[in-house]
């Protein structure tokens, strides 16, 4: 019995962290742990839908060749060897880029974005591209490429619009998988599934080869089974780029050296209007609880109110929705059988919707990130749920929208717990922090002051590290 | 309270038409709700207070403003 299989699905599980440090000591080849995940995306992606395409052939290539740099003595980066996989809204030279949607089918990249790229000289190693909501734009009904399903409970929705990427990252199909969130399409997945997912500083992380959703709000980032694999993965990805003029300047620090597991005398508000509006007693129970371990950890947690966040869900979609529709007009005039009904029906309500109400919301946008960062100016951290609800039955979003009653509760009548940072532009992170009665993973979102999210990774690593719900695993078979 | 009428399905295919957009009669009713959902989601933005910081759509980083 070889060492790999002894280790079975506990080598798949290791951190990414884990891996990359077992590659150097030469304890695996990066030509195992390919294959080991191949193997893996083979027998249970059938289920879960997470991939939309796999470069299994390029990935043994490339780790065929990290391999021999091994052999030659090179110490690799610090990803060396270890496989990941990546929303399909990012390019990844000579596969197609589809964002999730049959208008995008043919389209093959020519080169990698920025992000595929630093993970690549990093040492990385692509295995596949992730199943995601129509242009990250969430809402889809009929993925054209299979409907992804929560490893937790295949019934359910693992989120948008990183759904492949909080499904490979959950049922380790890679061992960290790439996301953009625009919304929460990072915490939104990484909740639902039971992962960690971060999304940086709006201007953190260059969108260079990313099919755009709306560009003042999208920031790629990763999902992975730990804070210190986000840590890493984020230390690779971030940085200036030439190639994105709207890349901050702003140093990369060491993220990892941020771990410290100590969070005393950190200041951390919990957000009251997100444990209120809509958020279900179970959900706001663990968040409660999450927000005591932190106390006992040393924080100083306190309530803090942000009045005008029960509008933010709205205002993000005023903003975001027009700058989408706006890249689409020409598909959507020339092409509007090949979009996902739901997604054409968005964009069509988007492309009408009055400028000066568009207007009306970057101002309210304003004002929101005004009380954010006032709160912020207060607290180190702020604290609320990810997300008001476990992860939702799939079947719930084909129903038809028979009124403006029914697309009112549909579309606007929820809290959005995700969006308000989004709006912020300031970095906000979702990590596990319970259970449902019914078994599905929920998720703690800690939000930062723009450019430290060292502070919300390491407040999420020490309470990562003092709880044990990181460690469970979906029911796979 | 608002005093708006909600756009008829006419009047939404009209405005989708000025953009070139043909709206098609299974879209049409779902969009019109929507459209309408929408701008009595956004009602309550009026009403907030005018001044405060400009729209910029985020933080700018120090280094670059100016």
């Amino acid at each position: 019995m070889t060492a790999m299989s002894a280790m079975g699905d506990d080598l798949a599980f290791l951190s990414a962290a884990g891996l990359a440090r077992l590659v150097r000591l030469r304890q695996f080849s990066p030509v195992d742990l390919v294959n080991m995940y191949l193997a893996r995306i083979e027998r249970l992606d059938k289920s879960l839908g997470a991939f939309i395409s796999v470069c299994a052939e390029e990935a043994r290539a490339a780790a065929r060749e990290a391999e021999r740099a091994l052999t030659r003595g090179g110490k690799g980066g610090p990803l060396h060897g270890v496989p990941f996989a990546v929303k399909d809204q990012f390019d990844a030279a000579g596969m197609p880029t589809t964002a999730g949607s049959r208008v995008l089918a043919d389209n093959v990249a020519a080169a990698d974005a920025t992000v595929v790229a630093r993970l690549k000289a990093a040492g990385a190693i692509l295995v596949g591209k992730l199943n995601m909501s129509e242009f990250a734009l969430g809402g889809t009904v009929d993925f054209p490429f299979g409907q992804p399903r929560n490893p937790w409970k295949l019934d359910r929705h693992p989120g948008g619009s990183s759904g492949g990427s909080g499904v490979a990252a959950a049922a380790a199909l890679s061992a960290f998988a790439l996301g953009e969130d625009t919304g929460g399409s990072i915490r939104g997945p990484a909740a639902y599934c039971g992962v960690v997912g971060i999304r940086a500083t709006w201007g953190r992380v260059s969108r260079h080869g990313c099919v755009p959703a709306s560009w003042s709000l999208d920031v790629a980032g990763p999902l992975a089974r730990t804070v210190e694999d986000c840590a890493m993965v984020l230390g690779v990805i971030a940085g200036e780029d030439p190639a994105d003029p709207l890349t901050s300047r702003q140093p990369v620090p060491d993220y990892r050296a941020a771990l410290t597991g100590d969070v005393r005398g950190l200041r951390i508000g919990v957000v009251q209007e997100l444990m209120d509006g809509g958020t279900t007693p179970e959900v706001r129970a663990a968040v409660e609880a999450a927000a005591g371990r932190l106390r006992g950890l040393g924080a100083v947690v306190e309530p803090v109110s942000l009045p005008t966040l029960p509008l933010a869900g709205a205002a993000f979609m005023a903003v975001c929705d027009p700058e989408a529709a706006a890249s689409h007009q020409r598909w959507l005039r020339e092409r509007p059988q090949d979009y996902d009904r739901a997604t054409r029906r968005r964009l069509y309500t988007a492309s009408l919707l009055p400028a000066v109400l568009h207007h009306q919301a970057t101002r309210a946008r304003a004002r929101i990130r005004r009380e954010v960062l006032d709160a912020l100016g207060r607290h180190d951290l702020l604290l609320s749920p990810a997300a008001s609800i476990p992860a939702p039955p799939i079947a719930r979003e084909a129903e038809p929208v028979t009124s403006k009653e029914v697309a009112a509760k549909r579309f606007f009548g929820h809290r959005s717990h995700s969006t308000p940072a989004s709006l912020a532009g300031v970095p906000a992170l979702s990590v596990p922090c319970g259970f449902s009665s019914e078994g599905l993973p929920l998720g703690m979102q800690l939000a930062g002051r723009p450019f430290d999210e060292a502070t919300v990774l390491r407040a999420a690593h020490a309470y990562e590290q003092a709880t044990d719900w990181h460690t469970r695993r979906p029911p796979l078979s | 309270m608002s005093t708006r009428a909600d756009l008829t399905e006419a009047e939404v295919r009209a405005l989708g038409a000025t953009l070139g957009l043909a709206i098609a009669p299974d879209d049409l009713t779902e969009v019109t709700h929507r459209l309408n959902a929408f701008v009595d989601a956004l009602a309550p933005l009026a009403d907030l207070p005018a001044g405060g910081p400009e729209p910029v759509p985020a933080p700018v980083d120090p280094d670059r403003a100016g």
